[in-house]
Order: structure tokens, then C-alpha cells, then sequence
């Protein structure tokens, strides 16, 4: 068949095609703005409404935040919790940053690595592992400072607020880390050059110039992790309510689950989250966005000149590695060492009392470990798999088809960035009570939950990756004779791979160990890995959480074990 | 070399014809990059598209290829109508069966040479064994023979180059379309590579259109140039027509002309006129009659048809020397005839000082370009 044949017998369909195409990406973009947007307006109808949806009016919750005893307690414990974890994660973050880019300290490199592992071990270690350190009675340091110092001798207690902080401290350094490093690698030789050429000393070199130039990063770093600790969940939850320390994310699991269920309440104080959230977050991105202003030529990094410690550099490589150390190593040790003990007590840490049977009581005989696992592998391959697949077809929508609602794509997925996974699950939970036959109580709305969550990420990581695709590469392709499918098929998606396999991994990790926002949603039958440590933690037997928390972590870092090295981590 | 048997015949070559292409920009289209432009690319012939950037030329390029989609006109391949405003139908640029080059090369660095090179004959669905003979055979004709199992980034620009004109080629196109195929590449690199061009050329006759900003690529690759100045075409010709005789202005300027001398007609001629002007009397030839003595005109003197002497001389218009550039193989010298600035460039060794006398004749024989502008 000639081309002149086919192109005179379907005119209209040709024409029609790429207008019927763009139609459906802009119903894809639309139903992801919905996804991302309806949770944060159920949780503010429910706030103000007496009881379920559509009932009257009131503020009676939203005064309730403060006039009610507990409610002003929990604001203020999240006030200091937030301040103290957030200080301490941007004094660890950027000092590690800073030693391990910029100065002569040995072993940077490791310490860099060192300092990224706690985004891959499951928060739930952490806290497990430091109960297993700071118990004030079966602690190990305590355990030694006892056998040091006369018997229960209390050094550290983790049971209180400085415990709680310093835990959230460390487990949100990473972050910090993450987004200073790049900036301080990259610096420009050449302006701090000029620096020292104009006079400037070393320390006038760092307050003028380094410092100045990373501030907007500086204030992104500060404000993820504001956002983070103010709505961190795992913690507060489980250290914090034993040490009866309420906090707001807390809270509101309490007031959404615990008798008596005050969710008029919940969703007030899911209000506030969302509030600070959103505004943190707005900040956040003007300050990356500013960000570009002092973006140099990057990647120059070679030449950077290194501040050399004196007489510092070894008192100072100690004390960042013992960080390091503290976030990651020690605890995955701790939980390690507690996994095969038959009690966890003072009076136990024998030789003899070490035993498998935890394992096999956990592995074979615990009834919810299987069901609860099998639901989280399904969700966590679902949920990447299907956060990368609609960041795929938004990001084209965004960047190569330029369509109508791109701006607002973007504006709305800011959204999930901002709300905690605590509010955000209030507000799925109160549509989907709504909706009679509805997703509630299946896997389903877990999964509708993850990828609300997630997209975002997913977003970042596809979109800068088609970025880096010239379009020159996919028009090669048209004109060879390949149809758009078969373009993205031979050429995008090859080329993105790396990125795409990063994404996917991301997030995989993350939904295993996701909890603040499944809590409120799922059921028994719907139970996931997550959840159910938060039934062993209620049952206060910790050989058994120690088991169950390695097992999540094991199921997390199988598949990035198998594929990292085909994957690229950084969204830019 | 039987799997390229179409490169040596020109079997597929195809006409391409373009009527009336309109294409708009910003709100309600009303940045007209591109206005009712009507041209025939006749087959087996290379037709070059030539202006400064923002002329159209890449935008006539783009919607022959499929890759923008015109607002108004109609585009034929061979007998194919691929786009046509009136009936609606817009052929997507997979089904044109078409080459190109781009500027950037646009080689796959996930794929080997040989799969870049073979990657239109896979999308054709061809049998495994006819695509490796064919990209084996294409890989001997680029002068690549065995670096087929290499990537992009293992080879040079030119050998990339090559890449990119083999993997355009080797799918039996209807017609080859340069994107600035040599803009990238360095001054000495784009010279060898556009006698390469040039060499193919003559071993393939395939349709080409190409599109460029430098007046050498054009003149030398160029069966014909089609001079284009916003979003349409100001002339059309031989390279030889478009570098003796530009018929506007802009086309002289293009072209590389920076005389533009006014003048009287003084007798018209069939194809031309003898036009006085503050160099003398000036033999012309031009695009339009209809000259009438006493007309006014420009003429476009380009500079190597002046001659210069010392002092005064019979003949010769006397002037004066502004400054004198000596650039290796000529001298430039820019001088003042009567008020007038004008540049030439002469090749003897002859040097004159700057304010020095001299008398400007042109050259024996010498027909300018009456402007018709």
C-alpha cells in the first residue's frame, strides 16, 4: 500500500489521533491533581463539621486544639521536638557535609557513604536499636556504665524528650546531608580563589563566601526537615507513648483509633500538620528555586580547595565517624545482638541465653508475619511500579507535550511533600468512609495511598530524567520509521532506566517501611510488615521485635541489593 | 555493495513539493515564522535552504519531516501527499520515509554504531540477517568498517558525523534532509567534512534538502540555493546565480557582499544596464528589465572585482586609503571614493599606507549585480 493511499483513505483519524492522545494525558494529569488534592479538603471539611461530613458547622475542634489539655500539651512537645531533632539534624548534616567535602579528613569517602545508610535502614531499627542502647534499665550502655559505676547506673534514657530528639536527630541527617553535599562539592574554585586573593582568611572565607553561597540550600535542608519531625509519626508513637510524651501525629492516631474516637479532633490537629506543612513546603521550593541564582558552573569540583583540621583532624574524624556510626551501624548491631537473645534484660545478656528461637517463633509460628509480608510486597512492587508508570505518563504530559494543565500538575504535586503521612491518611480515610462499596478496607486503598504519597518522588526522578533526553534523539527515531510508542519504547525508556530503576527501588523501600500513613487505613485482613511491628512493639517483647524489624529490613534491601547497580539515585 | 544498490541508482529518490506553507506562532498565530512558502525540491537533487537564523528555513525542514505541524499548505512526497491543510491530513514523520541529519548528530548512546545504523531497518521489521548486511555494507561505505560493535561516545565528531549520514541513508529514503548538519564541528573538521558531504554526493544522487546559515556550505553542496529571509523566499537560483547575481539587497549582504553602490542608469541593456557611479561606469546584470536611463539604482560590488594602484592612473576613479588589513592570502583595504566607503580585497603584495592617494578601477570584464531593490 502506497503512503499516498493511506493517507487519502483515513484523513480524519490522522488529524484526530494526536488530539484524542492529548485528551487522555490530560484526563491522566486531572485525575492526579484530584488524587493529591481531595485528602487535604476531607480533612478540612472534617475539621469544622460536628461529626461526619455534611453534618453542621463548628469550631469546636479547631478550638479544641489548644483548649483541650492533652491537645496543647502534644503542640507544645511537637514545638520542642521539632526544633531540638530539626537543630540537631542540620548541625550533624552540614557538619558531616562540610568535613567530608571540604577538608582534609581521612576516610571521606566512607564517611560519606556512612552518612546516607540510615535512608536505607528502616527508622523502625533505629528506634528498636536505641531502646536496645538507652533502655534506662536493659540498655546497653547503661548495662556498661552499671558495671563501670556500681549497679543501675541510668547514663542515658531514652524515654525522654532529648531521647526522642536525638533519635529523629539522626535519622533525618541523611536528608541534610543529601542536600547540602552536592553544593558544597560544586563550589566554584574560582570565587573563593578571588576570596583569598582579596584578603579574606580562611574562617572569613567559610562566614563570607562558602556559607552564604549554600544558604539557600541551607534553608531547604532546614525546612524538609522541619516538615519531617513535625510530622514523624514512628517515633512519637512508639518511644514517645511509652514515655508518655504525646505529640500531635500521636495524637491523632489515638483520636482517630483509640476509644473514645474523637476524629473531629484528629482532623484539626491534621489541619495544623497540613498547614505547617504546606507552608514550609512553599518556602522550600522558593528557596531552591532561588537556589538557581547561585548555582555555578557545576560539576568543576576538582579543584576545590581543602581546609585543612590541624590539630583537630583526627579528634574531629572520630567524633563524625561515632555519628555515623550512632545512625546506622550501632543500632542495626544492637537490634542484631537483641534478635538472639532469649529475654532482654539486665540479667540476661549471657552466653547462654543466646537462641534462634525468636527467629523461628517469628518466621514459622507468628500467624500475621507471612500474610502481613506477602500484602507488603504486593503493594510496595505495586506501588513503585505503579508511582513510576503515572510519574511516566505525567512527565510526558508536562514536558513533552507541554499540555494545558501542566502548571497546575506541578502546583499540585507539591501537596503530598507537605502533608505528613498521618494527615494524609486522615484525609483518604474520611473520602473513602464516605463511599459505600467503596475502596475501604481493601489493599486497594493502601495502594491509593502509597502513590498518593509517593508520586512525587517519582515525579522528581522521571521528570529530570526526560529532561536529559534531547528531543533530537526521539525525532532520530520518528523519522527511522518508529511510531511515538515504539520511540518511548526503544529509545526513552532505555535511556531513562537507570533513573527509572532508582525511582522504582526508592520507593519499594520506602512503602515497606511506611507507617503513618497505612495506620489509620488498613484492617486485619489488609495488615502489612510495618503495622504489624507496631502490634509486637504494643506487646513490649523485644527479642521478637528485634526478629521482626530485621525481616523488614532484610525484604527492603533484597531487591536494591539486586538491581542498585543498574539503577542512578540522584534526581538530578 | 548490492544491500545499497538504491544509494548508486537513486531508485527511491523521490521530488518533494511544498505549496503554500504557513506556519504561526504565539497567541492566534500571528508571529509568522513561515508565510506561503512554495517550492519544488526536484529529485536526485540538493537543494540548499540559506538565511540567518529565525528565517523559516528549519521550520520548512521540520514540517517536510513530520516533526512540526504546519498550519496552512500542503507538502507532497513524491505522489504522497503527506500534509494537507484543506483535507486535514497530517502523515506522522514514521510514515514519510524520509532521512535526516541532525545538528546534534542525534546518535543513541544506548545503542552500538551498527544498531544506530541499522535502527530505520529494524523499525521496517526487515529480516534479522538483511539488516546486519545491510548496515555491514553501510558501515564500509562511511568508511567505518568494523567499529560497528562501538559506541557514541568512542568515536570522533566526524566519525559520529558519518553515523549520523549512514543511519539517514541506509533505510532506502525518499529524500534526506540536513539539519546545519556541520555547525558543531570545528572550523578545519567542517571543512573536510563538507568535501566528504560533497564526495557522497556525487556517488549517491540522492533528493536532499539542506538547510544552513553558511554561504560556503551552500555554495558547494548545492545543486540550487533558496536564499530565505522572514518566512519567505527572497531568491532562488545556481550557487553561482545567488553569488554573481543577488537580486536584493539582503541577498547581497547574505551573500557576503558589503559594497552597495547607488548609481544612474546611464543605457539599459537586455539583461542588465551600464550604470554610472562614483567608481565609473559600471557593466551590470540584473533580475528585472524594464531600466530606463536616468533610473536610479544599487549596484552590489563585490570586493574582489576592484582593482587598486598607487597614485593616479587612466581609467581609474581617484580615492583614498582608510586603513589596509593584511590577512595572509590578500589584503583587505578599505578606502573613501568621493564619500563613499567602500571595502576591496586585493591580492598582490602591494601595500598602501592609510591616507595614502590611489585610483580604483574595476576589474577588466567585470559584470556587477544590479540590485532589484
Amino acid at each position: 500500500m502506497t503512503a499516498a493511499g493511506h493517507a487519502a483513505a483515513a484523513p480524519q483519524a490522522k488529524r484526530r489521533l494526536p488530539a484524542r492522545e492529548r485528551a487522555l494525558f490530560a484526563a491522566i494529569a486531572l485525575l492526579a491533581v484530584v488524587m493529591v488534592s481531595y485528602p487535604v479538603v476531607l480533612v478540612f471539611l472534617r475539621s469544622i463539621s460536628t461529626g461526619d461530613i455534611g453534618s453542621p458547622l463548628t469550631l469546636e475542634w479547631l478550638s479544641a486544639l489548644v483548649d483541650s489539655g492533652r491537645s496543647r500539651e502534644a503542640l507544645i512537645n511537637t514545638a520542642i521536638y521539632t526544633a531540638g531533632s530539626s537543630s540537631l539534624a542540620m548541625i550533624l548534616g552540614v557538619g558531616l557535609s562540610f568535613l567530608a567535602a571540604r577538608t582534609d579528613m581521612p576516610g571521606s569517602r566512607i564517611l560519606g557513604l556512612m552518612a546516607m545508610m540510615p535512608i536505607l535502614v528502616p527508622p523502625f531499627i533505629l528506634v528498636v536499636g536505641w531502646v536496645a542502647l538507652a533502655d534506662p534499665n536493659a540498655g546497653l550502655i547503661n548495662i556498661a556504665a552499671s558495671a563501670l559505676a556500681g549497679p543501675r547506673t541510668v547514663l542515658v534514657n531514652i524515654n525522654t524528650m532529648p531521647g526522642l530528639i536525638w533519635m529523629t536527630g539522626l535519622f533525618l541527617t541523611p536528608y541534610v546531608y543529601l542536600l547540602v553535599a552536592a553544593g558544597f562539592r560544586n563550589c566554584d574554585p574560582a570565587m573563593e580563589e578571588a576570596a583569598r586573593v582579596s584578603g579574606a582568611s580562611r574562617l572569613r572565607l567559610l562566614t563570607t563566601v562558602i556559607l552564604p553561597l549554600q544558604r539557600p540550600a541551607l534553608l531547604a535542608a532546614l525546612l524538609l526537615v522541619v516538615i519531617m519531625s513535625a510530622g514523624d509519626f514512628i517515633i512519637p508513637s512508639t518511644v514517645g507513648l511509652k514515655a508518655r510524651i504525646y505529640m500531635l501525629p500521636s495524637l491523632i492516631w489515638q483520636n482517630e483509633s483509640s476509644f473514645p474516637q474523637r476524629p473531629g479532633l484528629a482532623a484539626a490537629q491534621s489541619m495544623l500538620l497540613v498547614v505547617i506543612g504546606l507552608v514550609c513546603i512553599y518556602f522550600q521550593r522558593r528557596a531552591l528555586q532561588r537556589g538557581g541564582r547561585y548555582t555555578l558552573v557545576a560539576g568543576k569540583g576538582a579543584n576545590v580547595s581543602q581546609f585543612a583540621l590541624g590539630r583537630l583532624r583526627y579528634p574531629l574524624t572520630a567524633l563524625a565517624f561515632l555519628f555515623a556510626l550512632c545512625s546506622s551501624v550501632l543500632p542495626i548491631l544492637a537490634v542484631g545482638c537483641m534478635a538472639f537473645m532469649r529475654f532482654w534484660a539486665p540479667y540476661a545478656m549471657k552466653l547462654e541465653n543466646v537462641t534462634l528461637r525468636h527467629f523461628h517463633y517469628m518466621l514459622f509460628e507468628y500467624p500475621q508475619v507471612w500474610p502481613s509480608a506477602r500484602h507488603s510486597l504486593l503493594l510496595g512492587v505495586l506501588g513503585a511500579s505503579l508511582c513510576v508508570l503515572l510519574a511516566l505518563a505525567l512527565c510526558w504530559y508536562m514536558v513533552r507535550m507541554r499540555g494545558r494543565f501542566a502548571g497546575l500538575v506541578q502546583y499540585a504535586m507539591v501537596i503530598p511533600l507537605g502533608v505528613p503521612g498521618i494527615a494524609l491518611g486522615v484525609g483518604i480515610l474520611s473520602f473513602w468512609i464516605l463511599v459505600p462499596g467503596g475502596i475501604y478496607g481493601t489493599l486497594w486503598i493502601l495502594l491509593l495511598a502509597y502513590v498518593t504519597a509517593h508520586i512525587p518522588v517519582a515525579i522528581q526522578f522521571v521528570g529530570s530524567a526526560l529532561h536529559r533526553i534531547h528531543t533530537d534523539l526521539e525525532e532520530a527515531s520518528r523519522i527511522s520509521g518508529r511510531s511515538l510508542i515504539g520511540t518511548i519504547r526503544r529509545i526513552d525508556l532505555p535511556l531513562m532506566r537507570p533513573a527509572l530503576i532508582g525511582c522504582w527501588l526508592l520507593i519499594y523501600v520506602v512503602i515497606l517501611r511506611e507507617i503513618s500513613l497505612v495506620i489509620l487505613l488498613y484492617n486485619p485482613s489488609t495488615i502489612v510488615l510495618s503495622v504489624g511491628l507496631m502490634d509486637v512493639w504494643g506487646s513490649g517483647f523485644y527479642p521478637e521485635l528485634a526478629v521482626y524489624s530485621l525481616l523488614l529490613m532484610v525484604l527492603g534491601l533484597i531487591p536494591v541489593a539486586l538491581l542498585s547497580r543498574y539503577a542512578q539515585f540522584s534526581a538530578d | 555493495m548490492a544491500d545499497l544498490q538504491h544509494l548508486a541508482t537513486g531508485t527511491e529518490a523521490s521530488s518533494v513539493a511544498v505549496k503554500g506553507l504557513t506556519k504561526g506562532y504565539g497567541p492566534g498565530g500571528v508571529v509568522r515564522a513561515l508565510n506561503e512558502f512554495t517550492l519544488d525540491f526536484p529529485a536526485g537533487e540538493c537543494t540548499v535552504l540559506l538565511g540567518p537564523s529565525g528565517c523559516g528555513k528549519t521550520t520548512v525542514l521540520r514540517s517536510i519531516a513530520g516533526l512540526l505541524p504546519p498550519d496552512q499548505g500542503r507538502i507532497e512526497i513524491g505522489s504522497d501527499i503527506v500534509f494537507d491543510a484543506a483535507t486535514g491530513v497530517l502523515a506522522p514523520p514514521e510514515k514519510r520515509r524520509l532521512g535526516m541529519v541532525f545538528q546534534s548528530y542525534a546518535l543513541w548512546p544506548h545503542l552500538s554504531i551498527a544498531d544506530n545504523i541499522g535502527y530505520p531497518l529494524a523499525a521496517a521489521n526487515l529480516p534479522k540477517q538483511a539488516i546486519q548486511a545491510r548496515t555491514e555494507a553501510m558501515l564500509e561505505w562511511i568508511g567505518l568498517v568494523g567499529m560497528g560493535g562501538r559506541f557514541v561516545h568512542e568515536l570522533s565528531g566526524g566519525q559520529q558525523q558519518r553515523v549520523s549520514l549512514g543511519r539517514a541513508l541506509v533505510g532506502n529514503p525518499r529524500a534526506v534532509l540536513f539539519d546545519e548538519p556541520l555547525s558543531n564541528l570545528d572550523a578545519r573538521l567542517r571543512e573536510r567534512m563538507r568535501l566528504e558531504l560533497l564526495a557522497l554526493r556525487q556517488r549517491a544522487p540522492f533528493t536532499s534538502i539542506y538547510v544552513t546559515h553558511d554561504q560556503l556550505e551552500a555554495m558547494t553542496l548545492g545543486d540550487r540555493v533558496v536564499v530565505m529571509r522572514a518566512g519567505t523566499i527572497e531568491q532562488v537560483g545556481t550557487p553561482e546565480d545567488v553569488y554573481k547575481r543577488p537580486r536584493t539587497r539582503f541577498t547581497a549582504d547574505f551573500m557576503g557582499i558589503p559594497n552597495l553602490v547607488d548609481g544612474v542608469v546611464r543605457a539599459s541593456l537586455p539583461d542588465g544596464a551600464v550604470v554610472e557611479t562614483v567608481l565609473g561606469p559600471l557593466r551590470t546584470r540584473g533580475w528585472r528589465g524594464g531600466w530606463a536611463d536616468g533610473d536610479r539604482c544599487t549596484v552590489a560590488v563585490r570586493p574582489t572585482l576592484l582593482s587598486i594602484s598607487a597614485g593616479e592612473s587612466d581609467g581609474a576613479r581617484p580615492g583614498r586609503v582608510i586603513r589596509s588589513v593584511f590577512q595572509g592570502t590578500s589584503t583587505i583595504h578599505v578606502i573613501d571614493m568621493a564619500g563613499t566607503e567602500l571595502t576591496l580585497e586585493s591580492f598582490s603584495e602591494e601595500r598602501h599606507a592609510d591616507g595614502a592617494a590611489i585610483s580604483v578601477a574595476p576589474v577588466p570584464g567585470a559584470v556587477f549585480a544590479l540590485l532589484d531593490d
